[in-house]
């Protein structure tokens, strides 16, 4: 390896780098002649397919919300559906006494207005932190508090029927480490949450994306039951680097 | 880059195709992933997935046409959010950038979670050498780094290593005593990587795809290291080939449903993981710098050759691995470079040049099982068989890997088959040498049992028939049946 010059980032210009791609094309600088249909559409086309997207959900929502569950049971989950808020609490406090641990971390989502989880978990003698910087918490010390924690319980920005999946997109008040750290996981997802298809969860993120003048956010995760590996043998091995039990309770 | 071993491709599968432990694994792999991924295509009908299959094919098609272009958007759209793009022409200038990180932001500890172009690199010799802590964090890719050896299998890295193996290994290693449940050796590795996650600086990933639209790296991943590399450490590094770049977010359907699939026969895997740039101001966590390293190295030789052009349509998913009876006897270890298998034999000649690789395009019986597996529909075994024209035509001696003699016999051949009198008087020939054989039985090079010519010794036949028998020559040929009867017909 030779050193590189001090101060400058090393690699190849974009111009030189480009031009060595098309001189390997055999042609000039000419962009697409057909323009590319999934890049093409304005921000009024794409609502307007959001819109009919959500007309489809929302006829078919017993029959999609089904669909979750089953396959979210085969991607892996343990798949609650609720009855309503005192039942998932209920749950959630099942699943805590089965945890063997003191502190459970939550994120900072809607969802937990309506399952108040905090008074429960704290009443089972369960110290609760909830996802959420202020003039005493830094990023330092919330990761030191997701290390300690046995469970992390977030909302899902999406549930996907097709994969059995819940998205989260990791922001203010929900951090990216608060559902791959601790290794049980709980999700909670609503019926608003349902997506049906893969490719209706990409229209609305390039949807947001357009709207929001080219911001989406800086992460998004699909959750998938727990984390295996087979490294060895072929062998499922749950729980290797992320969560080995995770939660999916259903509302609605 | 690493050390470049596809020279004794011979020598070296001769080997493994021994090796009756290589030989379990490769089995337990093929009945593994190659189970699954037909349950899963049955499962979605084989319609739906040819229709998936041919729309992948559609969008990489369209992008390596326009590469130029949607690189640049790329660029555009990473710079946006707030990252950093690199374009390095080759291996040495890609580990340059990484260097440059981590001199300049003063890293002293990297976890990687898997990444086959970094292997392709050579990268983490390279960091060693500056004094930095590298984190292999994949269970396999964490094996490999620990046995200090190579992948052997694109999505399995360490399929070659049995339990005991590993025991040994971590053992050895990390001084634990000998275990050899997977479930303890796994939860070792949890607890040995978890607190690197946490004390690294810099987490390097490789990428499934990146999506020029939104300037955002893709990947597909099972055990979490890949989510706890992009998340945990302050400056994240993601590095890839330049052929990786899909046009739009819309285009990931259709691969998100092919890649598990063809992979692991998974519907889809434990996580997806998505990074558009930094973390945000208001993030709770995230690294604060965002790093994407576009690799060459090759590439564009592969681009510049319309034959091979559609090798860079491939997603990695191992499935022409799984499904090949030449893979599937000698493992990923004989190939002798990063990428073994079908398409390993058609990208690693052109990457690290084809005088070294000339046996890799002979690794292959032709079957056509790999061009059927494959989620973008990559004629693999026309690119081999354009790879064999190559090194046969080349008017450099040293490419052609047959030798002299071979190339002799093979024109004296064609003579011989093109020229009717010719061959006749050939099989007279033949018949009368066997005839003497079977006088002399003492002396018989060729013949055995009067019926097959086997193990000759006759040292130019003999490395063909040391695997091959021909039958001796018939009483009557066909021509000559075909005069006899058809001479009773006229009659």
């Amino acid at each position: 390896m030779t050193t590189p010059k001090s101060g400058s980032m090393p690699g190849t210009p974009k111009a030189e780098f480009l031009q060595s791609v098309r001189d390997a094309l055999g042609r000039s600088d000419v962009p697409p002649a057909e323009a590319y249909p999934r890049l093409t559409e304005t921000p009024a086309e794409l609502e307007q397919q959001a819109a009919q997207m959500r007309q489809r959900l929302e006829e078919n929502l017993p029959a999609l919300l089904d669909k979750l569950a089953q396959m979210a049971a085969l991607g892996g989950w343990r798949v609650h559906r609720a009855s309503g808020p005192e039942d998932a609490i209920e749950y959630i406090e099942t699943v805590a006494r089965g945890a063997e641990t003191a502190n459970v971390v939550r994120s900072n989502q809607d969802v937990f207005n309506q399952i108040p989880v905090d008074a429960a978990l704290t009443n089972l003698g369960l110290t609760v932190t909830t996802v959420l910087r202020d003039g005493t918490t830094t990023r330092e010390s919330l990761r030191e508090e997701i290390r300690r924690s046995g469970i992390g319980i977030t909302g899902a920005d999406y549930a996907l029927a097709e994969t059995g999946s819940v998205i989260v997109l990791p922001r203010k008040g929900l951090a990216r480490l608060v559902s791959v750290v601790p290794p049980v996981h709980i999700a909670l997802v609503q019926a608003e949450d349902l997506l049906e298809t893969l490719d209706d969860l990409f229209l609305l993120r390039r949807l947001e994306y357009h709207q929001q003048g080219g911001e989406m956010g800086s992460y998004l995760n699909f959750i998938t039951g727990p984390s295996r590996t087979a490294d060895i043998e072929m062998t499922i091995v749950e729980g290797v680097h992320g969560p080995k039990e995770v939660h999916m309770i259903i509302l609605g | 880059m690493p050390e470049i071993k596809t020279q004794n491709f011979s020598a070296a599968s001769a080997e493994a195709i021994l090796d009756p432990k290589l030989r379990r694994a490769l089995d337990r792999v093929a009945e593994g992933f190659h189970v699954a991924r037909l349950d899963r295509i049955e499962e979605v009908t084989q319609e739906t997935w040819d229709g998936w299959k041919d729309q992948a094919r559609e969008i990489k098609v369209h992008t390596i046409e326009h590469l130029d272009y949607y690189l640049d958007l790329l660029d555009k759209n990473v710079t946006a959010a707030g990252g950093h793009l690199h374009f390095a022409k080759d291996a040495d200038e890609a580990n340059e950038i990484v260097a440059h990180i981590v001199r300049t932001r003063n890293i002293k500890i990297v976890t990687k979670s898997k990444s086959m172009v970094s292997e392709e690199l050579g990268l983490n010799p390279v960091l060693e050498a500056m004094g930095v802590q590298v984190w292999e964090t994949d269970l396999g890719e964490y094996i490999i780094q620990l046995a200090e050896e190579t992948p052997s299998h694109l999505v399995a890295p360490a399929l070659h290593k049995s339990k005991e193996d590993v025991a040994a290994l971590f053992s050895e290693k990390l001084g634990i005593p000998y275990d050899e449940d997977i479930y303890h050796m796994a939860a070792t590795a949890r607890m040995v990587l978890r607190d690197k996650f946490m004390e690294a600086d810099l987490g390097i990933s490789g990428a499934n795809f990146v999506v020029a639209e939104t300037g955002t790296l893709v990947i597909i991943t099972n055990e979490g290291n890949g989510r706890l590399c992009t998340s945990a450490p302050r400056v994240h590094i993601g590095i890839t080939g330049m052929e990786k770049v899909i046009p739009s977010m819309q285009d990931l359907s259709t691969f998100l449903r092919l890649l598990p699939r063809s992979a692991t026969g998974q519907r889809i895997t434990s996580y997806v993981s998505m990074t558009t740039g930094p973390r945000r101001s208001e993030d709770e966590d995230g690294p604060e710098e965002f790093h994407l390293i576009l690799v060459d190295n090759g590439r564009s030789k592969l681009l510049a050759d319309p034959a091979l052009r559609e090798s860079l349509y491939c997603i990695r998913c191992g499935a022409c691995l799984n499904i090949c009876p030449v893979y599937s006897r000698i493992g990923g270890h004989a190939y002798g470079w990063v990428y073994p298998g079908p398409i390993g034999a058609v990208v690693s000649p052109m990457l690290v040049g084809l005088p070294k690789a000339k046996e890799l395009p002979q690794a292959s019986s032709l079957c056509g099982a790999c061009r059927e597996v494959c989620p973008v529909n990559i004629d693999i075994p026309k690119m081999l068989l354009d790879l064999r024209k190559k090194t046969a035509e080349s008017p450099d001696s040293s490419l052609r890997s047959a030798p002299e003699t071979e190339r002799i016999l093979a024109r004296l051949y064609a003579k011989l088959m093109s020229s009717p009198r010719l061959l006749k008087m050939a099989v007279k020939f033949g018949r009368f040498t066997q005839k003497l054989e079977r006088m002399t039985p003492v002396f018989s090079p060729l013949t055995q049992d009067g019926k097959w010519i086997r193990n000759a010794h006759i040292p130019i036949l003999s490395r063909w028939t040391r695997s091959r028998d021909l039958p001796t020559l018939p009483k009557q040929t066909f021509h000559e049946l075909w005069e006899k009867e058809l001479s009773r017909d006229d009659s």
